[in-house]
Order: structure tokens, then sequence, then C-alpha cells
């Protein structure tokens, strides 16, 4: 270790959840694959969802892609969070010190930012609009945004193992 | 305008890397051999790690995530404190005394780790 993580970090990864999840053939194992599986819908679901706002599909209605997508989305990041810590929390003093898992979570707070202003700002306009209406360009910010953002966050969290 | 100063303040407070799994942080460029006694063994996921006394210093020796270990015989027992492994391998290029090896011998067995 370069520097020393703050002392919670340590103690969570000595902790026997940490230990249980480190010595278990097959915890550590199960939570990396369900992240790439969570990751593998939450991208779907976003990638549906940001398209409709940035003007695809428009012969949809938007509000109902708006509800479908956002349910599969909240479901699959809870999917993420869950399978997420796990895999932090074997190797904490470690990962919290890693410069792309900082960055990660930066832009992961960034995306939660979009999608809080989107929600309160945005969705309220749009969700009533009918099929082929222009979406207001509050709208196709967001959804632009949403996609680079979790686009970024996916690179960083495979990255981390190189730095 | 607001992102970019959001990622710009994101970098600057990220601290320096430290390395992990990957073999990305590893000089593949100057190959080194461990051996000498087992010191400490931790059977443990992502990766399984021993501490070996070679003969110009301690190493930490990261090994492969303890499924493909036991797959390939490897077991808790086979890696045990004590024992004298001839660790092949790569010197972390972050992380001091540390090398991961691409094989492990352990009485006169050899072991792939990658």
């Amino acid at each position: 270790m370069l520097d020393s993580a703050p002392g919670i970090f340590v103690a969570l990864e000595g902790s026997g959840v940490g230990q249980a999840i480190r010595q278990s053939p097959w915890i550590y194992m199960a939570a990396n694959v369900g992240h790439i599986v969570s990751l593998m819908v939450f991208a779907g679901a976003v990638a549906v969802l940001d398209l409709r706002m940035a003007g695809a599909f428009a012969a949809t209605s938007p509000g109902h892609v708006l509800g479908g997508a956002r349910r599969v989305a909240i479901l699959a990041f809870l999917g993420l969070v869950l399978t997420g810590a796990v895999l932090f929390t074997a190797e904490a003093s470690h990962v919290i010190m890693n410069a792309v898992f900082q960055l990660k979570l930066a832009l992961i707070a960034l995306g939660l930012l979009n999608i809080t202003l989107f929600e309160f700002f945005v969705a309220p306009q749009v969700k009533n609009l009918p099929p082929l209406a222009p979406l207001p360009a509050a709208a196709r910010r967001a959804g632009i945004v949403s996609i680079v953002v979790w686009v970024a966050v996916a690179i960083c969290g495979r990255s981390i193992a190189y730095f | 305008m607001k992102r970019s100063h959001v990622v710009l303040a994101a970098l600057l407070l990220a601290g320096p890397a430290v390395a992990h799994h990957g073999w990305g942080s590893y000089d593949a460029a100057k190959p080194v051999t461990v051996t000498g006694p087992i010191i400490t063994s931790k059977y443990e996921n992502p990766h399984a790690t021993l501490t070996v006394k070679g003969s110009d210093k301690e190493w930490t020796v990261t090994l492969a995530p303890t499924s493909r270990m036991g797959n390939r015989g490897a077991s808790l027992a086979v890696v045990s404190v004590g024992k004298t492994v001839s660790a092949f391998g790569y010197p972390s290029t972050v992380e001091k005394d540390e090398m991961r090896a691409e094989r492990i011998t352990i009485d006169g067995k050899t072991y792939e780790m990658r």
C-alpha cells in the first residue's frame, strides 16, 4: 500500500464479512458475475430510455418508455450496488485509494445528479407528450449526458484492476 | 461546463493509484524466480497470496483466484506455510517487493497460475 486508507475501510476489509467474502470459494466470483449481469441489464434499460429522450424511437409514447425502462434500470442499479459492495468490501482498503475507483464514484454521483435533475424538471414535461411530439431540448441533453456518463462509469469499473 | 469542472475536481482529488490485480502493472520484461520457504499463506479471493523468504528479500507473491488454484491441484495444503516454493513471475511496477506468479513449483510439481 502506498498510502494508508482511512481506518473505516481498513476495518471494513478486515471485518468478518470481508473475510467471509475472500475465503469463500464462490462469493467473490458470484458477485463478479452478478455485477456484470446487472450492468448489462442496467445499460440496456438506460440506453432505451436515453435514446428515447435523445429523439430515437419517436413513434413510441415517451411516458410509457420512461416508465418501463425506469423500473428495470432501478432494479438493475440495486443489483449493481449490492454486488459492487461485496466486491468492494473484499478489498476496501486498496480499492478506496485507487484513483480510477475514485473517479468512478464521482461519475456515479454525476450520473445520479443528472437523473435527479431530469426527474424533477424534465420528466414531468415529457411523460404526457404523445408519440412523435418533439421533446424539449433539456430531455435530449439529459439523455446524451446520461449515456456518456454511464459508459464512462463502466470503463472506469473495468479499469480499476489495471491502475 | 459544470460537468467538466466536476470531472476535473474528481481528478484532482484522486490520490495516487494503488496497483491491483490484472497483469497490466507487472513488468513482463523482467521476469524473476523467487525461491524459498513460505512465510505466510493467504488462500483468499480475488487472489491467493504468499510471502516468501527469497534469497534477496521477502517477496509478496500474488497467485490466482482460489477456485482456479483448486482446479489445478494447488490446494490450501499444497501452498501451506513452511513449504519451499519456487515462483516464476513478474515484479510489480507499483507495489514494492510484490510479484505475480506465472507458475509455481512445490514438492517437484508445477502449477500454472494463468
